[in-house]
């Protein structure tokens, strides 16, 4: 018995995505920076030079650590992926916190785009001077507020005490009285001890040395070398970010990407891409593993390949399009 | 957000702006713990305002989840010390429950290594500084990370199985007993003397520091071994004479502490005070034999006194109390045992009564004959079949089994994973990272016996290879008797792996 394998393959530009109007291109004209962070701000920035996204490296992972820098790329599209602890909840894996990793891609379209810089290891501050005088400003900023947590906490329970003494008022009893002679002590009896002051544990870099951050804006700077594989993988990325789709990482699907048509937080994901180099071979038990993998998941399997350079008519400094095909299962009747 | 009074670069106040002021710290004592729940997705974008509204509530959610700053009381907080030198975490207050499972004392001093400092600096109970500033998290992912101490990806799978309440160690390759050290069965291994407590609950076999146990000690060389046993059979052990001259010989022995013995308080066995013993020479020393039921020796004459050690007079043996004691009685089988053993000999040849064979009268001879013998069955052998260079494996009749059969026609022998190991040279991109211990043994896991990992994780990442077969003998070698379970880090996302043997049935019934 012989068994017939039909693969539809298509060929064709993939629709343009993004129909919720999250993503604006990137000729949108330059904006100032807005430095309240509070507003959600849908529209991208096109950044002044001394507000690029710090990307900080850890050895050859990019890592975002502030709330600011992960709301910008979110609004550029990138997603990326939480990989440490939830503050409010550190002890569970179902849902993570800060920093922020991101993939090789995401990092180098940030930078392409000029949206971001890879800022380089603070060293340690030389100046003995400037060092002691930063600790000397943390402790006293300690000093400080423990001063106003004191007063903070006594106005708490005076007024929690007023509220019971209301409460007792209404009754018959003599309570209310010692409520009143506690609530008249309390300015010289109260205790407020250092161990009881709430502290803050920062995430992010505090800023207290006050030695200055460097960026690098060399792309020779940049720690990941880029060879072909990356390469075919960041022009997939970028190709399918310019049509309005979100990406991430699709190991666990046997693919390089994840595409979603909208933010991975609300839409589930329609394709999972494989980036192949045009010269590439691919024996057909990987296609046919890979076509399996997607129909059990019910997801289309994009085959992705950047045309080379020197199929395309025009001069670019960029490379051409992407070519796309993708996988279906289907029955001859 | 802050409102602080920054200098006027704006990249200085992008920096403060995560800084909470006194008044949010407060209220920060009475924040939720609760995170909320994520709804139903959507299948496709339409662009209505319901969908807009909806991702616009969650990314709100998200980000307020995300930018929520850890805020602990001051008394509640360890306060640490980070020393780049050592790539340690020194303890500067008291420990918290942490100290049960988690650092490790030294030269009086409490010290944490990197990722378990980064770990509890992330849970909000401890605070690092160096040079007498805070770290921030951030910064102790920059300092405390590195291919010296533990790399992002191992990190991230040590935060993992932490979360989830796992004990996890850092692998230590000494610390794993041999196989030759596991056969010795020392009890100074710690990881021995876990299960062997266990195991004296169950049976009451005696161990082997049995210092009154006169028989020979497992450990004996070989001189002290023949010495004993020669000993024992010309004077078996009960009589008056021999023994108190075997303990006067042992104490007389070089006093000297043998350090190799585990036991110290063994006594030393027989002196062996000179330093080259005599080499016995087998060829010529007779060794009675007393169990056959052939030998009818009733009694041992003494021996010859060149083989006794010293000065000892020892005199002729009478046996027949001992044969009493030996069992040398036919054994009686019942019915069924006889029949079974006739079903067994029923072809059993005895090969001494086989005239052809009689006639032999070296080993050549026999040797030719078996040839001749094997030629002339030939003859009923295809000739196709058997006279050219390729040959069957097996022939009919020749198995009684399938497992027989399947045995004589495999030609790639099956090996097991440990076959070959000692060969292998180490690999150093394939290690074990980390030692990881169940979380319901966290009440009786101590820090100075932990006893055997539940498993050893060793970290890759999806971009790298597959583990190959010599990476997997490699490293189950070097693991001993633990599993290994590999972790594979994509992207923040962690899978984990395991290989199983597996045998395939040779036998079908």
């Amino acid at each position: 018995m012989v068994t017939c394998l039909d693969v539809q393959v298509c060929f064709g530009k993939v629709m343009d995505g993004d129909p919720a109007g999250m993503n604006v291109s990137q000729q949108s004209s330059s904006m100032e920076v807005n430095e309240d962070m509070d507003t959600k701000s849908e529209s991208e920035h096109q950044p002044s030079k001394d507000a690029l996204i710090d990307i900080s490296f850890c050895g050859s992972t990019p890592l975002l650590w502030k709330v600011s820098d992960m709301k910008r790329c979110r609004s550029a599209g990138v997603i990326g992926a939480l990989v440490g602890s939830l503050a409010r909840q550190p002890r569970q894996n179902v849902r993570l916190g800060r920093p922020l990793e991101l993939l090789q891609e995401e990092a180098l379209l940030l930078e392409e785009t000029s949206t971001a810089a890879a800022s380089l290891q603070t060293q340690d501050c030389g100046d003995e001077e400037v060092h002691l005088e930063a600790v000397r400003q943390y402790e006293a900023g300690l000093e400080s507020s423990y001063k106003e947590q004191c007063a903070l906490a006594l106005e708490d329970k005076k007024t929690v005490l007023r509220r019971i003494m209301d409460e007792k008022e209404n009754g018959t009893d003599d309570s209310g009285n010692a409520i009143r002679d506690r609530l008249n002590a309390l300015d010289q009896a109260f205790r407020f001890p250092l161990p009881a002051m709430a502290v803050q544990l920062h995430t992010a870099r505090a800023g207290f040395s006050h030695c200055p951050e460097e960026r690098s804006f060399h792309s020779t700077d940049w720690p990941v070398p880029r060879d072909e594989r990356l390469n075919t993988r960041f022009c997939v990325y970028r190709d399918l970010r310019h049509k309005g789709f979100y990406l991430t990482s699709a190991g666990k699907f046997g693919g390089d990407f994840l595409v979603y048509p909208g933010d991975p937080l609300r839409f589930h994901a329609h394709f999972i891409a494989l980036c192949i180099s045009m010269d590439e071979e691919l024996p057909l038990s990987d296609i046919l593993a890979i076509a399996r993998l997607g129909s059990n998941v019910k997801k289309t399997v994009l085959l992705c390949s950047p045309r080379s350079r020197s199929e395309t008519e025009k001069d670019e400094s960029v490379e051409g399009d992407v070519v796309y095909s993708s996988l279906q299962w289907s029955s001859m009747v | 957000m802050a409102d602080r009074d920054t200098s006027t670069d704006a990249h200085k106040h992008s920096v403060f702006e995560e800084l909470l002021s006194p008044s949010e710290l407060f209220e920060a004592r009475s924040r939720s713990h609760k995170i909320p729940v994520r709804g139903q997705k959507d299948f496709l974008p339409n662009g209505s305002e319901q969908q807009r509204a909806r991702l616009q509530q969650s990314l709100d959610e998200h980000w307020t989840l995300l930018a929520e700053e850890r805020v602990e009381r001051l008394g509640n907080l360890v306060k640490a010390v980070w020393i780049p030198d050592e790539r340690l975490v020194e303890l500067q207050s008291p420990a918290g429950k942490f100290w049960q499972t988690m650092g490790f004392s030294e030269r009086g001093k409490q010290y944490l290594r990197p990722e378990e400092a980064l770990y509890l600096m992330e849970c909000g109970n401890v605070q690092v500084f160096y040079r007498d500033l805070p770290l921030s998290i951030q910064e102790g992912y920059e300092r405390f990370l590195s291919h010296e101490t533990v790399t992002l990806h191992q990190y991230q799978v040590f935060g993992h199985l932490k979360r989830l309440g796992y004990v996890v160690n850092r692998f230590d390759p000494s610390s794993v007993p041999s196989t030759y050290e596991r056969q010795l069965n020392l009890p100074a291994s710690s990881w021995d003397k876990q299960r062997k407590q266990l195991k004296r609950k169950r049976s009451q076999s005696p161990v082997s520091s049995d210092k009154q146990n006169p028989s020979p000690v497992e450990k004996t060389t070989t001189e002290d071994q023949s010495e004993e046993l020669v000993n024992a059979s010309e004077s078996p052990a009960g009589q008056t004479a021999p023994d108190p001259s075997l303990e006067e010989s042992m104490q007389s022995a070089d006093a000297s502490d043998r350090t190799w013995w585990m036991e110290e308080d063994v006594q030393p066995p027989s002196a062996q005070s000179q330093s080259a013993a005599p080499r016995w020479d087998f060829s010529s020393i007779s060794f009675p034999d007393l169990g056959s039921r052939r030998s009818r020796s009733v009694s041992l004459e003494s021996p010859d006194p060149s083989l006794l050690p010293g000065a000892l007079e020892v005199g002729g043996c009478d046996l027949s109390p001992w044969l009493r004691r030996l069992n040398v009685k036919q054994e009686k089988l019942s019915q069924r045992d006889r029949e079974r053993q006739r079903e067994r000999d029923r072809y059993h040849r005895d090969i001494n009564s086989d005239r052809e064979v009689r006639h032999c009268r070296n080993w050549a001879e026999y040797l030719q004959l078996v040839e001749d013998r094997r030629r002339r069955s030939q003859k009923d052998k295809p000739v196709h079949l058997w006279e050219n260079e390729v040959t069957p494996l097996t022939q009919p009749g020749q198995c009684n089994s399938h497992r027989e059969l399947l045995d004589q026609i495999s030609i790639i022998k099956s090996s097991s994973l440990p076959e070959g190991v000692s060969s292998l040279s180490a690999s150093d991109q394939w290690t074990i990272s980390f030692d990881v211990y169940q979380p319901d043994t966290v009440a009786e896991f101590k820090k100075s016996q932990p006893g055997k990992p539940y498993t050893h994780m060793c970290v890759c990442s999806f971009d790298g290879p597959v583990p190959d077969l010599h990476a997997l003998k490699q490293l189950s070698y070097q693991s001993g008797d633990v599993p290994v379970t590999f972790a594979v880090v994509d992207h923040g996302d962690i899978s984990f792996y395991c290989f199983k043997d597996f045998k395939l049935p040779t036998d079908s019934y």
